[in-house]
């Protein structure tokens, strides 16, 4: 896997039989998905001309692999054009072909080889340590060597981002995300559950093109794919603004493509490209096919509540309640209340109007 | 206060046994602004809460199905959600620069030892305990810190997250920016910000109940003209409780 010389991108393509034309329409593939304008492919064109293919090592701490498994089902670019021309991918627990002591010696090679230069990509959060161990090491002290002579690190999925799944409440394994023990080094969060592959394939070209992170928003994901809210890019919004929602997922409602917001749908608070980019090359995304979204891009996502309802989160739990259900108790509960004060007001006022008279008389 | 006996457990005009005169004035209590403030603010937040609720859980759906086309239903009602809130936004504003103009009884200032004594004089009074709580022509300082907490702190916790939310398609955008950098106060994703809104919404209705209820009882028990006054402007008080405002008023001036 290690590699002496540094061919640029566009030599590797040539090498692997792609003609000049293949590789243009490549890269204004990728210039799209970056959300670049059509006048800036050269840009990304003179990108892959001039720069070698970046080393890149992908760890897998408390995950799922999905966000690997979703990486290769990438179709702009396609993932192999990724993994083999643009990146060169140095370590991979689910895509190596070595393993054992061999793969690992091959990481240990990588990260004084390629010190500085490489990017870290992460999947998943960090655990107790005795939770994990890969090669009987345990993920914290593993990703903090990986994080020393990193460029950058990419923080692929929600557990490596928030928490995630292992972090959600118990939490038995004391899951915490990545930026726990990243201080000095850019992280791109590119939070999901998966993310969207065309996402994933976006920011690492994104990286080879401009050799910097892309511009990130407030929560450190990057804006080209997590400036807007499902909610405001759904092809169900026209029925949620007109009123008409879906009250269960096999009336009427449902069947003419009705909003889910009553069905427990959280596209109002789910920053994603799903409804723009969509799944499975541009084909379908959740709620296109009929199932609320559940938000799996966000902070918090599996201790925001049951999918199918509505909550609202108690601040600093990882309790959510009903609020108009909720609300409405306590109203009641107040009402009650005052009724009783307003009796006991009644009685103590009788009882001193009378003793006054008493003592006046 | 010469009379600071401790009173009888229950007192509700808060002159004690003691015989004082009983004449009557009227005093200038809330004035204009402050009333139109009020109206205004009862008005935006029945509003807000109505058209709230039914964005939170729309309790009925638009009445031409098929088509999204014929209806606008909840497009509406968030319209005059935000528009109430641009209305309750300015109010407020609004009020908070009268805390510093306007009368004394428009004014509060909790950074005293005493407004905290008093508060808590006036909590054992509404528990029927024996209590030092003197007669207050305006607010005690138990309903002054009420304000604060829903009027003031609750307000501005609606604004920030709802603002954030009515920014939130453009996060881009300066204003988006802006308050999504506030947001991170609650939590900095869009669900814990509104959680925070949905929360704080029905703390409002615990105080509207609560702050109906003792306006009544005030006026009930003192027979002071309370409700009226938030109309007129004018209560009508012991001539001595005014006079010792009147000083009062006067040693917040030189003050
Ligand atoms: S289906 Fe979900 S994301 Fe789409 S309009 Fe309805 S609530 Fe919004």
């Amino acid at each position: 896997m290690l590699k002496t010389k540094q061919a640029t991108v566009y030599e590797e393509a040539l090498a692997r039989g792609f003609s000049r034309r293949d590789f243009l329409k490549m890269c204004t593939t990728l210039a799209a998905t970056m959300g670049l304008s059509f006048k800036d492919t050269d840009k990304v064109v003179h990108a892959m001309e001039s720069n070698s293919r970046i080393p890149v090592i992908w760890l897998e701490l408390q995950s799922c692999s999905g966000c690997s498994e979703s990486f290769i089902r990438s179709t702009h670019p396609k993932a192999e054009s990724v993994l083999l021309e643009m990146i060169s991918l140095e370590y991979s627990e689910v895509l190596s072909a070595a393993a054992g002591h061999q793969l690992e010696e091959a990481m240990a090679n990588v990260l004084q080889q390629y010190s500085g230069e490489y990017v870290l990509v992460v999947e998943g959060s960090v655990s107790d340590d005795e939770f994990i161990t890969i090669g009987g090491r345990s993920a914290k002290s593993i990703l903090e060597e990986a994080v020393k002579g990193a460029k950058m690190v990419i923080s692929y999925g929600s557990c490596a981002s928030w928490g995630g799944i292992p972090a959600a409440n118990p939490n038995p394994t004391n899951g915490v995300p990545i930026t726990k023990f990243i201080k000095d080094k850019p992280v791109i969060l590119v939070p999901g559950c998966p993310p969207i592959a065309e996402v994933m394939t976006g920011v690492i070209a994104h990286i080879i093109t401009f050799g910097e992170i892309p511009e990130l928003d407030h929560l450190g994901r990057p804006k080209a794919f997590y400036r807007h809210r499902i909610h405001d890019k759904c092809n169900r919004r026209a029925y949620f603004d007109a009123g008409l929602f879906a009250e269960s997922f096999d009336d009427v409602g449902a069947k003419q493509g009705y909003c889910l917001y009553k069905l427990g749908c959280v596209g109002p608070t789910t920053f994603s490209s799903c409804a723009e980019m969509r799944w499975n090359g541009g084909t379908s995304y959740p709620i296109q096919s009929g199932n609320p979204c559940i938000g799996c891009t966000e902070k918090g996502f599996w201790d925001n509540g049951p999918f199918y309802t509505r909550r609202a989160k108690i601040p600093g739990t990882q309790t959510t309640i009903n609020p108009e259900k909720v609300g409405l108790a306590v109203t009641g509960a107040t009402l009650a209340g005052v009724a009783v004060h307003a009796g006991v007001t009644a009685v103590v006022k009788k009882k001193n109007e009378s003793s006054e008279e008493r003592g006046e008389s | 206060m010469s009379e600071q006996k401790a009173r009888s457990t229950f007192d509700p005009s808060g002159v004690g046994t003691n015989k004082r005169s009983k004449e009557l004035g009227k005093i200038y209590v809330w004035e204009l602004p402050v009333r139109i403030f009020h109206w205004l603010n009862v008005v935006a937040i029945v509003v807000l809460m109505i058209t709230g609720i039914y964005i939170a859980n729309p309790f009925v759906s638009a009445s031409i199905p098929e088509d999204a086309y014929y209806s606008f239903l909840m497009g509406w009602v968030r319209y005059i959600h935000f528009f109430a809130a641009f209305l309750f936004t300015a109010n407020l504003l609004f009020r908070l620069y009268w805390v510093y103009k306007g009368n004394t009884f428009a004014k509060s200032n909790p950074f005293r030892i005493s407004f905290w004594k008093e508060t808590w004089e006036t909590i054992k009074h509404y528990l029927f305990l024996p209590n030092k709580k003197k007669h207050y022509i305006g607010h005690n300082t138990l309903a002054q810190l009420s304000y604060w907490i829903f009027i003031g702190l609750g307000s501005i916790i609606m604004m920030f997250t709802g603002f954030y939310l009515f920014f939130e398609p453009q996060l881009a955008s300066f204003f988006g920016g802006f308050f999504s950098k506030l947001g991170l106060i609650f939590g900095g994703n869009s669900f814990s910000i509104r959680s925070w809104h949905h929360l704080v919404a029905w703390g409002y209705m615990v105080f509207m109940v609560v702050h109906i209820y003792m306006a009544f009882r005030e006026d009930w028990l003192s027979r002071n003209g309370t409700m009226s006054s938030i109309v007129t402007g004018y209560k009508t008080e012991k001539e001595e409780d005014i006079e010792e405002k009147g000083k009062q008023a006067e040693g917040d001036k030189s003050a």
